[in-house]
């Protein structure tokens, strides 16, 4: 309940502040906002609370995708100093659009009240179109119209889900029985509709374009935050119908495709961003593995914070070199001599989503291949890991290109306010969470089964 | 003790990048303190203290942190001890970044052989591949990419491969935890077994290697840094036959026993073959390359006889040939210091001005060609003692590869320092003498008292025998 509270005050402080004093100052009370929420979490962890009649349930599970989120947005708004003050914006309202996004996702994950998931997905869908136009160029504006008209119809097949579900089973409360082809479709439509936001493939086709076009910043919080919340209301669907019969082989299909696609196309890419994009799909790929084990929740809690601080670092790195026309893997040449800290983040954060300990990105992997191994999904674990070979192989390509390569220009990169701050810290957390993995995962196993 | 060891030089290679201007110091006095731990802990294994600690690393998913030294791991761990020290004392003029970087490698090393728990081998084993990759990447020749991206797939496929082995052993087999003594008393049997134990072994053959999957192998070392100091880390990186000692076979022995025919005859070729390649090479790097590959070949093969004889005689190879190889490694640096290239061809006749270079040449010369008296001897006599037992036709085939090894290295040796016309060069430097009376103790020593390591080993290969059913 605090939570809450605190994130939507954050979110209106955010707003009105702006109105009396520079943007900074909104950039401060938001991120004191988030670290508030971050206490007000970790005081009550573990611990399930409910309220308004069982619409908002801050059980274990929301807990910890919740965590992700916050993390995700702290890092997103520490990193983004040089990104900002290089081009005299952004105006206050990006900080607010933020924390709005954050509550939104929180609400997503927090309710098994399909309504409820609605407002949380439109309050987190909504800050973003605006967002992702915040640079106001042609890319950006471009990456804007794309997300949101994708999104719309995302919306719409979501919200034709809910009306069959409501037909089938009585109810908008997730988990009710229900059974006949008309309860089949509304799943199907349900999951489809937010099999967009986490951009498994088919339905990714959104992400590389908006996560090249839109600024750094932002699509670092589109790779972390909103793919947690996104897989929250997914995994709790998911668990309130069961994994059987056609749905079983629907969601193998989809992960197959999404991690083979996803790491397939990362790997012909001439550009950074774009190539993390397709790597976050093919990640989404791996998070959705979790969910054919007997208990998903804490492997794909786990595997999202690990995701978000690698990938939120490796996108922190991008962002100091990103001029608005994206990062081509010849321009990254020489980092490691223009500036160590960048090279060291960026060493530790592709290592880290190449899955290769003593990393946090190693105890992801193993943690889903494991709950999927617990399942009995052999075949499935083989396949993803031998997917998992061809991402190393363009993970390795952009560190060369970074590390092995020829420097092509030597001029240091000089970075001040709270980016050095953020990036050393997730560099320090990606290190620390994968030499003690028992640090980390014992917050997700303080959660129960997901609340049906 | 044993974590002060396993550690010690992590926290010297941390200090070593941070640091560059002090590397070299620390990488001496890291690579120094390790060395004398090892001795110790080493002396410590043969009183009988194993130095055993465990702690949950990842009590839900059953991972501890598990280390202990039982006779395998302490004898190799000697040999990365002193090998790695001999390496720092060598490559005195390496980029500081390497040093540290070697250093990372070593404690990488001493993990693997010190993990009694799978997920922490694992661990161990995939890390050490960073610090690997990036000393071919940032210091390798010109095709350094090209072989980067070999050696990283290889591995990558192999160990991701043995990562579903890993959970299906455990999930299928029925045991609590991912400690070697529960795996054992759950084995994974069926057809089930032979699938993870075909993971494993993949993983280890290219680790090995073994033909077909030792591709990336003579790339590695041909565009690795000259100084040699990566080479010598990169072959005692090749645990492959360690990881089928310590893990695979006692975990899979049924699986073991049906493809021991094919396994037999894959080490035996790849011995034979190797060697018969190594003679066509014109590159010292190469050349050591597909010998040391000849050597692992002969290796498996004692390995996969299932004797207790082949079995010690395996690890005792794997430590010894760590030994000389390396060293040799090390030599081909002095050698590039003095002719800025690796080809055998435009350099002959060194032995007249540079008599004590050609000296310590032949000394590890002989040693990888396997002469009673030195390291190279005992391992190999044992290995092919135990192979004969199970299979006197590969054993025929192994030991014309030991044949071919005093063909293609003596050959090698002549070409250098015999053949004229003399082209004059310097003898050895300070730093060359000081390696490399170190580097002729280990060897000498290791030739004339095998008996210290072989009373080590002998119940650990005893043991695996005994579960394989003796190999007969």
């Amino acid at each position: 309940m605090t939570t809450l509270w605190i994130l939507f005050l954050t979110a209106l402080a955010a707003t009105f502040v702006g109105f009396f004093a520079p943007a900074r100052t909104a950039k401060v009370f938001t991120l004191l906002g988030l670290v508030a929420a971050l206490v007000s979490l970790a005081l009550r962890w573990g611990e399930p609370f409910s309220a308004y009649g069982g619409l908002y349930v801050l059980d274990s599970f929301a807990q910890g995708f919740t965590l992700v989120m916050i993390v995700g947005g702290l890092l997103a708004l520490l990193a983004d100093c040089d990104y900002f003050q290089r081009r005299g914006w952004p105006p206050f309202e990006y900080y607010a659009l933020v924390a709005f996004a954050v509550l939104g996702g929180h609400v997503m994950a927090s309710t098994a009240h399909l309504g409820v998931i609605v407002v949380g997905l439109e309050l987190l869908s909504i800050p973003l179109y605006a967002l992702a136009a915040s640079r106001r160029d042609e890319a950006s504006y471009e990456a804007s119209l794309k997300y949101f008209l994708l999104g719309a119809v995302a919306s719409a097949v979501f919200l034709y889900g809910i009306a069959l579900y409501f037909g089938a089973t009585g109810g908008f409360v997730l988990g009710a029985a229900g059974s006949g082809p008309i309860y089949a479709a509304a799943v199907m439509l349900l999951l489809a509709g937010l099999a967009f936001k986490t951009a498994l493939v088919p339905f990714h086709w959104w992400t590389p374009d908006v996560y090249q076009g839109s600024p750094a910043p932002v699509t670092l919080f589109m790779a972390t935050a909103v793919k947690a919340a996104a897989f929250a209301a997914f995994a709790r669907v998911l668990a309130a119908v069961g994994l059987e019969g056609p749905l079983f082989y629907a969601l193998a299909a989809l992960v197959l495709l999404t991690v083979f696609w996803g790491n397939l196309t990362a790997m012909v890419q001439g550009e950074a961003k774009r190539m993390l994009a397709y790597s976050s799909v093919a990640h989404a790929g791996y998070i959705a593995l979790a969910l054919f084990g007997p208990d998903p929740a804490p492997a794909m809690g786990y595997y999202l914070l690990a995701y978000a601080l690698s990938t939120g670092l490796a996108f922190a790195v991008l962002m100091q070199l990103d001029d608005g026309r994206g990062v081509r893997l010849g321009e990254l040449a020489g980092l490691w001599n223009r500036s160590p800290l960048l090279g060291l983040g960026w060493t530790v954060a592709l290592f880290s989503l190449a899955g290769l300990p003593p990393l946090v990105g190693f105890w992801g992997k193993y943690l889903v291949f494991l709950e999927a191994a617990r399942g009995g999904q052999y075949l499935l674990v083989a396949l993803a890991l031998f997917a998992a070979v061809i991402a190393a192989y363009y993970y390795l390509k952009l560190l060369g290109a970074a590390l092995f390569a020829k420097a092509t220009k030597a001029e240091k990169i000089v970075l001040s306010g709270s980016t050095p701050v953020g990036i050393a810290l997730a560099t320090l957390l990606v290190v620390l969470l994968g030499v003690l993995p028992g640090l980390g995962f014992g917050l997700f196993t303080a959660a129960n089964a997901i609340v049906r | 003790m044993i974590h002060v060891l396993i550690f010690l030089p992590l926290v010297f290679g941390l200090a070593a990048l941070v640091l560059p201007r002090q590397a070299r110091l620390l990488g001496l006095v890291g690579a120094g303190a390790a060395l004398v731990l090892g001795l110790v802990s080493f002396g410590a294994y043969l009183e009988g203290s194993s130095g055993a600690y465990q702690v949950p690393l990842l009590a839900e998913a059953g991972v501890h942190y598990a280390v202990a030294w039982d006779g395998v791991g302490a004898v190799l761990m000697l040999a990365v001890v002193v090998t790695t020290f001999l390496a720092l004392l060598a490559a005195h003029d390496v980029p500081p970044a390497m040093v540290g970087l070697a250093l990372l490698m070593e404690s990488g090393l001493l993990g693997i052989l010190a993990a009694r728990d799978l997920v922490l081998f694992y661990v161990f084993f995939e890390a050490t591949l960073i610090p690997s990759l990036l000393m071919l990447g940032l210091f390798g020749g010109g095709g350094r990419v090209r072989a980067l991206v070999k050696f990283a797939i290889f591995t990558l496929v192999g160990s991701l491969l043995m990562l579903a082995g890993i959970l299906a052993v455990r999930y299928l087999g029925g045991a609590p935890s991912f400690l070697l003594s529960d795996l054992v008393a759950h084995p994974l049997t069926g057809t089930a077994g032979m699938w993870a134990f075909a993971a494993f072994l993949i993983a280890f053959m290219v680790k090995t290697p073994l033909f077909p999957l030792h591709v990336w192998l003579p790339d590695f070392h041909a565009e690795n840094h000259p100084s040699g100091l990566a080479d010598a880390m990169g072959t005692l990186y090749k645990v492959g036959l360690f990881g089928l000692f310590r893990w695979a076979l006692p975990l899979f022995p049924e699986a073991f026993l049906a493809f021991q025919p094919w396994l037999l005859a894959l080490a035996a070729l790849t011995a034979l073959g190797a060697a018969w390649t190594a003679y066509a090479q014109t590159d010292w790097k190469r050349l050591l390359a597909y010998g040391a590959l000849s050597h692992m070949g002969v290796g498996a093969l004692g390995l996969f006889s299932g004797t207790p004889e082949g079995a010690l005689g395996a690890i005792f190879l794997l430590a010894a040939s760590a030994v000389y190889t390396g060293a040799l490694f090390l030599f081909a640096g002095s050698l590039h210091r003095r002719f800025g290239t690796l080809d055998l061809r435009p350099t002959s006749g060194l032995a007249k001005s540079a008599p004590a270079l050609a000296a310590l040449g032949l000394i590890l010369v002989l040693a990888m060609v396997g002469l009673p008296g030195l390291s190279g001897f005992p391992g190999e006599f044992m290995n092919l003692l135990g192979a004969w037992q199970a299979s006197p036709v590969w054993t025929f085939v192994g030991f014309l590869a030991v044949i071919a090894a005093a063909a293609y290295a003596l050959g090698a040796y002549q070409q250098i320092f015999h053949n004229a016309p003399d082209k004059p060069a310097d003898d050895l430097d300070a730093f060359e003498w000081q390696w490399g009376a170190l580097a002729t103790l280990a060897i000498v020593f290791m030739g004339v008292y095998p008996k210290l390591f072989t009373t080590a080993l002998q119940p650990a290969a005893e043991a695996l025998a005994a579960l394989l059913g003796g190999g007969r």
